[in-house]
């Protein structure tokens, strides 16, 4: 039975005491400096990097016989200008075991990044061998390659009988990527990307808030028993109200933080995006907007496109109120059967699984968004509230899907609720060791 | 009938292991004090904890002033101090407090005003120094007692139920507190407490109930209880000399249940059916020189022995109960 007056006292002691605390005062305040600092500073970083890089800088070993390595090395140049200029070493086939050492010993002595194996295979357009220190960064590779490709290609051409300035005009080809996304209605404003990173930053603000609040009334819960005063509170309000009130009061903390770092972030962005724009150049403008989207130097209608509609941003909000919901009873039953702060890692262990499961699969789930996988994480309820937002801001999902998956976490919710209520009503003001599940079974057979 | 702050009617309560309460049933008139006595485990803090709702019972029905205790801001009319005592400690002493008072139901304003009087009255906010600016972990141990009684009556309870109320409370605030007992009672308002210091319950109570192992010993008026106990203990005295020569009347089960030996006096108590007039006229009979042989009321701590048994005693002794 819940009395609204008394959940209203309750509620307003949560909020308010949370609230007004220096630790939230301080963790809003940071919160988007701490944002800031590990999503938009790399791609600052990266930003500021990209004229120095030295991909350049390397050994172009030539055993083709054909003069390749000259090209590649002209056309490594042309292509990062700032870059120390390759060495070519045009050696035989006999010699190429020799002059590989001798380039080892130049990359561990740092006298370049790596070097360039090009022979017969390569010009039959079969392989190219790279080796260096940066030899694991994907995206150095590429870059590489992509002027590797053109060149061999070029030449290729050339031995077809095509004239040499008319292969040039034609390889020159800079493609300046956009994309775009359909859904179901068509084209929509955006592109892939931003929804990538609006969808994963939405999750990650799910799984974070949930996991934090959700160990917050843990620690709540557990205060009051190990200082007594769940007693005195008992005996005037019951423990239904007061689970209640506590769900609701620190729900709404979060939602306050989440509502202030939207705030302050939106502000740092409108008086430092210019900012940085004017320091960084018309590309990093994007930067103040979402890091990832400015490493890729996404301009800022991508991120804006990527919002979700109305519709959408209420099915977020409703998945977070009944994730948070469903794992703020289950932490509180945690804090109400435990007694000391040893037991607290071990007790809560069953619940952080289930958080901590949904954030394994964010990854597969965001390379795959329409996998088996990801609809199945998508429907079972412990992982829905924070896979579901990050499918739905990626793909259309289908409102059968969408339904099951909103119901089942609502089913879960009562579920969690039920059994969370009795072990609460019993464990309160239960002291001593942790109880068994078996004795957990009892408790809630017996609360009723 | 009497008007009665609390009737209880055969209550149980078990659990998996045991029976807590197993078929009380209690009348505690209003405006008294009354006493909850009993060893360790004998289920008052249950039979506290069912008045107040937080647990509940099996079987059996509570009524709080004439209505059933889960009618709707029934338990509001009481004020609860628990045995286990704790504060938020993190939070503001006035906050605590009108956080206390709302939960039973007493409207913001009038409670902040509460809280004022109440720091004043116990010496919390003084000229000099206002401790209810302060958080709970800032004060003194004897001072958290303070702002825990002041949360117990700040909502002006009609019922103030004290779940061994004089554990860990220093002579300041034992004193403090038997003055504010006083005090309610005067005022009108109903008192129960639980405690196993007898000595305490004897000065104090109007009535008391003495429970064991979830049973019922006895209920009533002190004096009455005391009065009903009264004829069966004697305390007896002969010269030192002649003390072996009552040995063999002490001894006589038919007329002596214990003789205690006080070394100064033994404390005699009779056996069932027995009379103190046969035990006088044995004693004489002996031949043994009497100093003093007298019928005396017995203690609540005799009576407790008597009913409970030393077992229990031992067992009450050892902890709160």
């Amino acid at each position: 039975m819940v009395n609204f007056t008394k959940l209203n006292v309750v509620f307003r002691r949560e909020y308010l005491e949370r609230v007004r605390s220096r630790w939230f005062l301080i963790g809003t305040l940071l919160g988007p400096a701490f944002f800031f600092a590990i999503a938009i500073l790399p791609a600052l970083i990266s930003l500021r990097q990209r004229p120095s890089t030295d991909l350049a800088n390397v050994i172009v070993i030539d055993a083709t016989g054909a003069g390749l390595g000259g090209r590649v090395s002209d056309a490594l140049l042309k292509a990062f200008p700032q870059s120390p200029p390759p060495r070519v070493k045009v050696v035989s086939a006999g010699q190429l075991a020799g002059t590989e050492d001798s380039a080892v010993a130049a990359v561990v002595a740092h006298e370049a990044k790596g070097y360039l194996v090009l022979d017969t295979a390569t010009l039959a357009g079969h392989s190219v061998r790279y080796a260096g220190r940066n030899a694991t960064s994907i995206n150095d590779v590429q870059a590489v390659m992509s002027s590797v490709k053109e060149q061999v290609l070029a030449k290729r051409l050339e031995n077809e009988g095509l004239d040499a300035a008319r292969v040039r005009r034609l390889t020159d080809a800079k493609l300046e990527t956009r994309t775009e996304k359909i859904g179901d209605k068509g084209r929509e404003k955006g592109s892939g990307v931003g929804n990538l990173v609006f969808g994963y930053i939405v999750a990650f603000l799910l799984y974070m808030m949930i996991a934090l609040y959700g160990q917050n009334i843990l620690r709540g819960v557990m205060e009051e028993k190990t200082t007594r005063v769940a007693e005195v509170v008992v005996s005037s309000v019951s423990t239904d109200t007061l689970l209640a009130g506590k769900v609701f009061g620190v729900g709404l903390v979060a939602v306050t933080q989440v509502l202030a770092w939207v705030g302050l972030s939106g502000a740092m962005m409108f008086y430092l995006g210019p900012i940085l724009m004017e320091r960084m150049g018309p590309g990093a403008g994007a930067a103040a907007g979402a890091a990832a989207a400015a490493s890729r130097g996404l301009p800022m209608d991508s991120i804006t496109g990527a919002l979700p509609t109305p519709g959408a941003s209420l099915m977020i909000l409703g998945y977070f109120v009944l994730g948070f919901i469903f794992y703020a009873a289950l932490f509180a039953a945690v804090g109400a059967m435990v007694s000391s702060q040893e037991d607290v890692q071990q007790a809560s262990m069953p619940v952080m699984l289930m958080l901590i499961s949904s954030v394994i699969f964010m990854q597969p789930v965001l390379l795959n968004p329409g996998s088996a996988l990801s609809r199945t994480m998508s429907l079972i309820p412990f992982t829905a509230p924070i896979i579901m937002p990050l499918r739905m801001s990626l793909i259309a999902v289908p409102w059968y899907e969408l339904t099951a998956s909103l119901g089942g976490v609502a089913l879960a919710c009562i579920a969690a609720i039920w059994v969370s209520a009795r072990i609460y009503r019993v464990g309160l003001l239960m002291y001593g060791k942790r109880p068994s599940f078996a004795e957990l079974a009892r408790w809630v057979r017996y609360a009723g | 009938m009497p008007d009665l702050a609390i009737d209880i009617r055969n209550v149980a309560k078990r659990y998996a292991e045991h029976v807590a309460v197993r078929n009380l049933s209690l009348a505690v008139p209003r405006g008294s004090v009354y006493g909850l006595l009993g060893p360790n485990g004998a289920g008052k803090t249950t039979t506290i904890r069912m008045i107040l709702n937080i647990i509940v019972p099996d079987s059996g029905s509570i009524s709080l002033f004439g209505q059933s205790h889960l009618s709707n801001g029934a338990t509001d009319r009481i004020g609860y101090l628990p045995e286990e005592r704790g504060l938020y400690k993190k939070m503001q002493v006035r906050r605590v407090l009108k956080f206390l008072a709302e939960l039973k139901g007493v409207e913001g304003k009038e409670a902040e005003r509460r809280v004022e009087y109440w720091l004043e009255r116990f010496e919390l906010k003084t000229p000099e120094k206002d401790w209810g600016a302060s958080k709970i972990d800032e004060l003194s141990r004897g001072m958290q007692q303070k702002v825990q009684f002041i949360g117990t009556l700040l909502h002006d309870p009609d019922l103030v139920i004290l779940d061994e109320p004089f554990s860990g409370l220093d002579p300041i605030n034992a004193q403090a507190l038997k003055d504010t007992i006083v005090d309610l009672k005067t005022r009108g308002k109903t008192v129960i407490f639980s405690t196993h210091l007898m000595d305490n319950a004897e000065r104090l109570c109007d009535s008391v109930c003495i429970i064991a192992h979830g049973d019922k010993v006895l209920d009533g008026d002190v004096a009455e209880v005391k009065a009903a106990h009264g004829s069966r203990v004697v305390a007896l005295s002969v010269a030192s000399e002649s003390r072996a020569r009552i040995a063999p009347v002490l001894a006589d089960r038919a007329l002596v249940a214990r003789a205690d030996d006080q070394n100064r006096y033994y404390e005699v108590e009779l056996a069932p059916g027995a009379d103190a007039q046969v035990l006088l006229h044995r004693v004489v009979e002996s031949g043994a020189a009497i100093e003093r042989f007298e019928l005396v009321q017995p203690s609540l701590h005799q009576i407790f022995l008597e009913r409970v048994g030393a077992t229990g005693v031992e067992e009450g002794m050892s902890g709160h109960g």
